[in-house]
């Protein structure tokens, strides 16, 4: 069990993981470079990096997904030569990986403990299973991440439950089990403030126990409140490790990039013109009620609230998704009648949604089809048939406008970065040449070093005259960006603030306080 | 708090629920009853054309009719719900049945029942592994692969097996076939017999649910229709799965076709060819999913139970019998409609 170690920082025996040297390439990418870690029982980690740093590779090794291309992995110090994902479950290290990896057609029940029977028998199947082992597993699971353990919850299908509660059972089946080591790749995306924080304990009382924590995050004020050793990657190699109060969030955000990045407002000097969009009294029953605002050109408007306040659905109001049962919305003084996604692009309503990848992108199709998409009729040659000199021109113009990082227009947008396929999403509504612009957590997932360039982008087109909407849960992101932030509670507006003189704990205080 | 929200809003969905009606309720928790419903239509719509029709004999009949059917559906379902599809069956049942029948006819005539049985599932279970095997190592579409082996194990039998009808078969498949579990004599004279072939389809029904309700291999099977990438990153052994469902499904087909020459007495090497659509359109009716990750024994022996009605009791209602195609379409169509409208919500 007891190996001499190389750490510098702690004795070499209290090491539950320890990498030496871990080298990953890929079809002539070098991933990993050369990566050396140790991970002790009880502490917590946050491994910060841009999208495609090799955060994600080196979790995919420690996961047993993926085989390094070069070096060692020890566990309890033991050289594990190759590790399979059983072999790393049965050795205690649990992930949390960003698309959740939960079995849409199978119980809460199953997808939370069936991972801890298939350990017990080493991942042989011809055994029995004991569903009442397993409901009592998963309803102790649940319970710690505030789920209910009721028999109907636990036969729910998984693919029946809103996203958030999809995150907390992904997070409830990695501690499940004993886990030594818990990773979470951004296990938060989806998730209230209410529900970090219950999260946070659940992080605390891990530690508790003994057990290694591995955060990844792009949010850095919450790796901040959580506290532990921050781990900076950047282009595959370790930069930093150190107790993350001991960096600014300047400090990281440097490291991360590598390029100094302002804290300042986006936002500097708006030139906002005559009234463009005007929503009177929208309602949709249920979901928001006697909603009003206005968007003047070259406007950013800000709007925000928790996941219930009613601003994802007035969101989709507004893009023709899901259409309002009563109140008028009005473009240039003109009521409009938005029924359909169609209805609303032909008035030059483009809408950009929050989950890029199951609302928004064929994935496996290129950047060029992708962006030409909403625009298809546009790019009609002879006989009908598409003009694919023009919608390579108009692909090309995009990627360049938008500072998108990719050889050619034909890549699959899978092959992208998070940041740029991000891009690639708003530039297919740039595309339409929209008035309104709908933004729904533009930065959702995405790196430091690509929020900024979003950033920019959207400021452009404002100053452009186009009507900005960012719908976010990303306070400092709204303060840097907007003119005006309206605040939602229970589907009302119950704050509206202009963004030049409020500051993050304001607006924080007032998103969590229960009064109006 | 975060306990309470959620609870809230699963109460509130189910209110949503109830205020819908009652019968979509019970057809997204249990897609099968709808199956059922086109049951209890087509005999009660029969059974008032043709009062003859409720009797002992032709409930009989028709449970005979059943027993190749559902045991070929039984292994479609299983690979179905593991995501991937299996059109090889018929003719594993072909190629073992015609074999086992030629050998045993020809070397060993006095072969007990219990053997030519165990033969069948191994010599099924054999070529299904087969499948499972070139699906698994050449991560090929499984609808591909065994296109590639029906025509291949049909033709390694008509090539090498033979291709002539056995008009007589073994006594003990003989014996087996006219085996009666129950046996009664109506006033007119008419038989209604239960035959004791019907076992072999409850065996394999119980023990299918068995595996795929009490096993962890029946969880993995499950697991894996979900999503293929997503079991193997959980630790889920997919060689092991695919050797299973494949070999299971093959096992089945090798008893159907030791069942099917018992029950008529003859042994066809052309015979099964084309009941492959039967066989999938049933295991569809029944509830299961042709994306994989669902499929239930209940519901397939449901589906099984619909279409062998429509092929065989139309005809006492007066349908012409290319009308039953018309009928089963149209089925298939509506069950389409009304899943695909349960997957929205």
């Amino acid at each position: 069990m007891h190996t001499e170690s190389t750490s510098p920082t702690r004795a070499a025996s209290a090491d539950f993981l320890r990498l030496e040297g871990v080298h990953k390439r890929f079809a002539g990418v070098h991933a990993l470079r050369g990566v050396d870690l140790s991970i002790a029982p009880g502490e917590i980690y946050h491994l910060l990096g841009e999208n495609g740093c090799g955060k994600s590779t080196l979790i995919k090794i420690i996961s047993g997904a993926q085989p390094p291309s070069a070096g060692r992995i020890y566990i309890d110090g033991v050289l594990q030569a190759a590790l399979t994902p059983l072999q790393s479950l049965s050795l205690g290290i649990e992930t949390v990986y960003q698309d959740l990896s939960l079995l849409p057609n199978m119980s809460v029940a199953e997808n939370v403990a069936l991972s801890e029977q298939l350990v017990k028998h080493h991942g042989r199947l011809a055994r029995l299973f004991d569903s009442r082992e397993l409901k009592r597993t998963a309803a102790r699971a649940l319970q710690a991440v505030n789920l209910p353990t009721t028999a109907a919850f636990l036969d729910n299908r998984v693919d029946e439950l809103p996203i958030a509660t999809r995150q907390l059972v992904a997070i409830a089946r990695a501690i499940a089990t004993s886990a030594k080591l818990v990773i979470m790749d951004e296990p938060t995306t989806s998730l209230t403030q209410k529900e970090v924080d219950a999260l946070i304990q659940v992080i605390n009382g891990l530690r508790a126990n003994g057990v290694a924590v591995l955060f990844v995050s792009h949010k850095l004020d919450e790796c901040i409140a959580i506290g532990g050793q921050a781990i900076v990657f950047r282009d595959g190699a370790k930069v930093a490790q150190a107790p993350i109060q001991d960096f600014s969030k300047a400090e990281l955000g440097h490291l991360m990039t590598g390029k100094q990045l302002s804290q300042a407002r986006y936002r500097v000097d708006a030139q906002c013109h005559q009234e463009l969009l005007k929503v009177q009294d929208l309602t949709r029953n249920g979901f928001f009620e006697q909603v009003s605002f206005a968007v003047r050109q070259g406007e950013i408007l800000g709007i925000t609230g928790l996941l219930d306040s009613g601003r994802n659905e007035l969101a989709l109001a507004l893009a023709g998704v899901e259409a309002a049962d009563a109140g008028i919305i009005m473009l240039d003084a003109r009521p409009l009648v938005l029924k359909t996604p169609a209805d609303a692009i032909a008035h030059g309503i483009g809408y950009v949604p929050e989950d890029r990848i199951s609302e928004g992108l064929f994935l496996g199709k290129s950047i060029r089809d992708n962006i030409v998409t909403t625009v298809l009729r546009k790019m009609q040659g002879k006989f009908g048939a598409l003009n694919s000199a023009a919608c390579q021109q108009l692909a090309e113009d995009t990627v360049e406008r938008l500072q998108i990082a990719t050889p050619d227009v034909d890549r699959a947008v899978q092959s992208l970065s998070g940041g740029n396929q991000q891009r690639v999403l708003i530039g297919r509504w740039l595309a339409i040449n929209p008035r309104i612009l709908i933004l729904h957590g533009p930065t959702v997932g995405v790196d430091v070093g690509s929020k900024d360039i979003i950033y920019r982008i959207i400021q452009g087109l404002a100053e452009q005259g186009m009507g900005v909407i960012l719908i976010s849960d990303d306070l400092p992101e709204l303060l840097q960006n907007c003119d005006r932030l309206l605040l939602m509670k229970k589907g009302r507006i119950a704050h509206h603030f202009d963004a030049t003189d409020l500051s993050e704990t304001d607006l924080y205080h007032h998103l969590v306080s229960d009064r109006n | 708090m975060t306990a309470t929200t959620l609870l809230r809003s699963e109460s509130e969905s189910l209110d949503s629920v109830k205020k819908s009606n009652l019968l979509a309720v019970i057809l997204k928790k249990h897609p099968p009853a709808f199956t059922f419903l086109l049951i209890v239509l087509v005999v009660l719509t029969v059974g008032l054309i043709n009062p003859a029709f409720f009797q002992l004999a032709v409930l009989f009949d028709i449970i005979r009719a059943c027993t190749v059917l559902g045991l070929f559906a039984l292994g479609v379902m299983i690979v179905l719900a593991a995501g991937g599809i299996d059109v090889s069956f018929a003719a594993i049942a072909a190629l073992t049945m015609y074999s086992i029948t030629k050998v045993v006819m020809t070397y060993f005539p006095e072969t007990h029942i219990a053997i030519i049985l165990l033969a069948g599932a191994l010599g099924g279970t054999g070529l299904g592994m087969l499948n499972g095997l070139l699906v698994d190592s050449l991560k090929a579409p499984s609808l591909i692969v065994t296109i590639g082996t029906q025509y291949l194990y049909r033709g390694i039998l008509l090539t090498f097996v033979g291709t002539v009808f056995f008009m007589n078969v073994p006594v003990a498949m003989d014996n087996f076939g006219k085996l009666a579990l129950w046996r009664h004599d109506t006033t007119e004279g008419l038989h209604a017999v239960l035959p004791a072939t019907v076992l072999v389809l409850v065996l394999a029904s119980a023990l299918t649910w068995w595996l795929l309700n009490k096993t962890l291999m029946g969880r993995a099977v499950y697991a894996i229709g979900g999503s293929l990438a997503i079991a193997e990153r959980l630790g889920y052994k997919l060689r092991s799965v695919h050797l299973f469902v494949f070999g299971y499904a093959g096992c089945l087909s090798g008893l159907a076709g030791i069942v099917h020459v018992s029950s008529s007495r003859l042994a066809n090497p052309f015979d099964l060819v084309g009941s492959e659509l039967d066989v999938i359109a049933a295991v569809i009716l029944g509830g299961a999913r042709i994306t994989g990750g669902s499929g239930s024994v209940a519901g397939t022996l449901l589906g099984v139970v619909l279409v062998t009605l429509i092929n065989n009791v139309l005809i006492l209602a007066g349908v012409p019998s290319t009308w039953q195609k018309v009928i089963v379409g149209s089925f298939i169509v509506l069950a389409g409609a009304v899943f695909a409208a349960k997957r929205e919500k």
